[in-house]
């Protein structure tokens, strides 16, 4: 379970606070909806370990994780966009998922098996800047998998794509997180998302999260 | 419990104090430079210098502050031009305008007398039509002007008109719609899009007419036009009175200084700008045909003196040049320093511009950004004095020393072009990617060649040639430096001119002129090449 006791944040130089609570159980997509500049965003770069905060806890099934830096977290993130390398090719941004010191058949084989369980098939050797948004969010999940951390932070990821591909990224979301048992924590301030995908809602308003 | 931090950018310790050290280093090596002018200023006795340091003072402000006031003119007018007109070969008139920044000013200043001089095309052209001669205003203080407003003009058109292609679509397609005239177009979008430039530029362009050498040296006509630098020189090579070149170096660096200080406040100008595209928008027709006008001028202002390097050079000295030994050795010298020089300011640029990136604390950052203001401080003929006095007093043989000396100098000379051509970029990646590097758990080596290696790819491209063709068209570090034994091409140019070897100096002159052009558009494309083929 991955919970959060009264965190809070004030960003340097602004009066007010932010203090934030929740829980998430694995398997379980956890939505939190607010107006644009309400700290949704706040809350993930808290729980991803881009910013400290004054006060409060972060526990994944008893741990501690605030002690921890970004990279150590057990945290993977899809933003709305820049969560790829545009330079680099699909394989190469799947890859990135792996420990360096992994040795290249292995790579091979599993960015190969990470991309097919997305649906990418094909794709493999496009640069990412030449993939569709749909792609490139796949894309990125099939990292995701690869890289088997428990939390997955998804920050407006469904916001840039059509109708269509929305519904299917939506999808591959809800079946991966219940496939693996992570903790997924959807911001977004779209009702039909939350409306689609959410077990658990809550709502960001002056600085809180409400349940419901 | 900690205080509120912004973590987001890679935190790199190693980076940060690489980074430090090496500013650190630059410090030192500038300080001791200053403390070798100071002693020697202190120390010296003889002989009281006869400079007339006022008055040196007073010409090259004159000369400096004229001719920022005309490029900056004679820039906008050709921005505003390039930024309207449309037309087959644009590209190739916008990157020969962006190759002002690295066109060595001997280069232009042989053009310059190529075409304006007592024997250039213009009077020998007057003489057989019209039986008259128009004197020699390739010298004095119009010749100076016009050879640095060709150079800086150009340069500060390519800045401008980076500015002018970065103006939204939305605010153009609003003025069509308006059917604005040429003129409220200009005060109403571009200006506002181009005075922000203006302050950052003028305090260049002044600074780089203030300290001019070789434009000077060649152009100058005598005292009456000399800069501070070419009074330093001719004090040291030929009076022999290092008082009066110390005097003038500390007044210089002062200047200088003041000039940096005010300026440090303003926008840094970037060195890599992208392709320029026109937008769709033309102006009226009398507009158009003014603006047909300035193109046309400048165009002919700036090509005519380097067509006339290359069609003297390659037509009449060429062969003899490279039947001279002493010429291949002076190419494998120029060649030599700047390879060295551009890859020591390559590794100087990224560990300050990596150091910047991977640190959020202001002092730290301020305190990496300095040395790109080192050059800039102590311009380049000071600085080779500083080092030959650094040299002399160590015992050392100027010889043995020369080769490290130019090359470092050479790099100092380049690092704030270089810091302002890879900080922005890497930057950007530390801001837009810090997040995603930093959850992904990339860091070292992997950073590097993964992320920024390629990311940067044309940026690095452009530095190196910025860099290469800085040492390659340098007369001010060699020129105290320089022996017999040891010379560049831009040394044995000049050499060859004071010898009155006039088709030696010319086929110098265009084959330098030719290596600047190729590295400066083709090294850039090559390592962008090397660098995305890291997919």
């Amino acid at each position: 379970m991955l919970s959060v006791e009264r965190l809070t944040y004030a960003h340097p130089g602004q009066t007010g606070s932010y203090e934030f609570s929740l829980t998430a159980a694995p398997g379980e997509i956890t939505a939190i909806s607010g107006a644009s500049g309400s700290g949704k965003s706040t809350l993930l770069d808290l729980i991803a370990g881009f910013l400290k905060p004054v006060a409060g806890s972060l526990t994944l099934d008893g741990t501690n994780l605030l002690p921890l830096p970004p990279e150590q977290r057990p945290v993977s993130l899809l933003l709305q966009s820049e969560s790829l390398f545009e330079h680099l090719t699909a394989t190469r941004n799947v890859a990135l998922g792996l420990p360096p010191e992994t040795r290249k058949p292995e790579v091979s084989q599993r960015v190969a098996s990470a991309l097919a369980e997305v649906g990418l098939h094909t794709v493999g050797d496009q640069t990412a800047s030449t993939l569709s948004g749909g792609q490139k969010q796949r894309v990125a999940l099939a990292r995701t998998l690869l890289r088997d951390r428990p939390i997955l932070l998804l920050d407006e990821p469904f916001s840039a794509l059509d109708d269509e591909t929305r519904g299917t990224i939506r999808e591959l979301v809800r079946t991966l997180t219940i496939q693996h048992g992570w903790h997924t924590l959807l911001v977004t301030h779209h009702a039909d998302d939350v409306e689609a995908l959410a077990s658990r809602r809550y709502r960001l308003a002056d600085g809180r999260l409400v349940e419901g | 419990m900690a205080h509120p931090l912004n973590t987001s950018l890679p935190q790199r310790p190693l980076r940060v104090a690489a980074g430090t050290g090496l500013a650190i280093a630059i410090a030192a090596l500038i300080a001791l430079v200053l403390w070798a002018i100071l002693d020697a200023a202190t120390g010296a006795t003889g002989r009281p210098s006869r400079i007339d340091i006022p008055h040196l003072l007073r010409m090259t402000s004159i000369q400096a502050g004229l001719t920022t006031v005309i490029s900056l003119a004679v820039g906008m007018a050709l921005a505003w031009a390039l930024n309207r007109l449309r037309f087959p070969g644009r590209d190739l008139i916008v990157g020969l305008f962006a190759s002002a920044i690295v066109t060595p000013g001997m280069v232009v200043a042989f053009g310059m007398l190529s075409i304006w001089g007592r024997n250039g095309w213009i009077n020998q052209t007057s003489e057989a039509l019209f039986g008259v001669s128009i004197g020699n205003p390739a010298f004095g203080l119009s010749g100076i002007l016009f050879a640095h407003v060709i150079l800086d003009g150009a340069f500060a058109a390519r800045i401008m008109l980076a500015r002018l292609d970065a103006i939204p679509q939305p605010r153009l397609k609003t003025g069509q719609s308006l059917d604005l005239t040429a003129w409220q177009r200009f005060s109403i979008i571009d200006w506002p899009a181009l005075r922000g430039t203006v302050p950052g530029l003028a305090a260049i362009i002044f600074l780089l007419a203030f300290t001019s050498f070789p434009i000077v040296l060649l152009l100058g006509g005598g005292p009456a036009n000399q800069t501070l630098e070419v009074a330093i020189y001719a004090a040291v090579r030929q009076d022999f009175d290092l008082v009066g070149a110390v005097r003038l170096a500390l007044t210089q660096i002062a200047v200088c200084a003041l000039v940096i200080s005010a300026a440090s406040a303003l926008a840094p100008i970037p060195t890599s700008l992208g392709p320029s595209i026109a937008p769709k928008w033309s102006d009226r027709l009398g507009a158009s045909i003014v603006q047909w006008i300035v193109l046309v001028l400048c165009t002919i202002g700036f090509v005519l003196p380097l067509a006339s390097v290359l069609f003297d050079g390659l037509l009449n000295g060429l062969g003899r040049v490279l039947s001279q030994p002493a010429f291949w050795w002076a190419t494998l010298s120029s060649l030599l320093i700047g390879s060295a020089s551009a890859l020591l300011t390559l590794v100087f640029a990224l560990l300050l511009a990596m150091g910047r990136g991977a640190t959020a604390n202001g002092v730290a950052r301020t305190m990496l950004g300095i040395p790109a203001y080192a050059y800039l401080a102590v311009p380049a003929v000071v600085l080779s004095l500083g080092f030959f006095l650094l040299v002399r007093d160590a015992g050392v043989s100027t010889s043995i020393a020369a080769p490290f000396v130019v090359v470092v100098a050479n790099s100092l000379l380049a690092l704030p072009f270089a810091m302002a051509t890879l900080g922005p970029p890497l930057e950007a990646i530390a801001r837009t990617r810090g997040k995603l590097i930093r959850s992904l758990g990339i860091s070292g080596w992997r950073q590097f060649s993964l992320i920024e290696y390629p990311l940067l790819g044309k940026d690095i491209g452009v530095m190196l040639a910025l860099a290469f063709c800085f040492s390659l068209g340098d007369l001010g570090v060699i020129a105290l430096f320089g022996t017999q034994d040891f010379q560049t091409l831009p040394l044995m140019m000049f050499r060859a001119l004071g010898a009155y070897r006039t088709n030696d100096a010319a086929a110098i002159a265009a084959l330098l002129l030719i290596g600047t052009i190729v590295v400066f558009v083709g090294l850039p494309r090559l390592i962008e090449r090397i660098a995305h083929a890291v997919r």
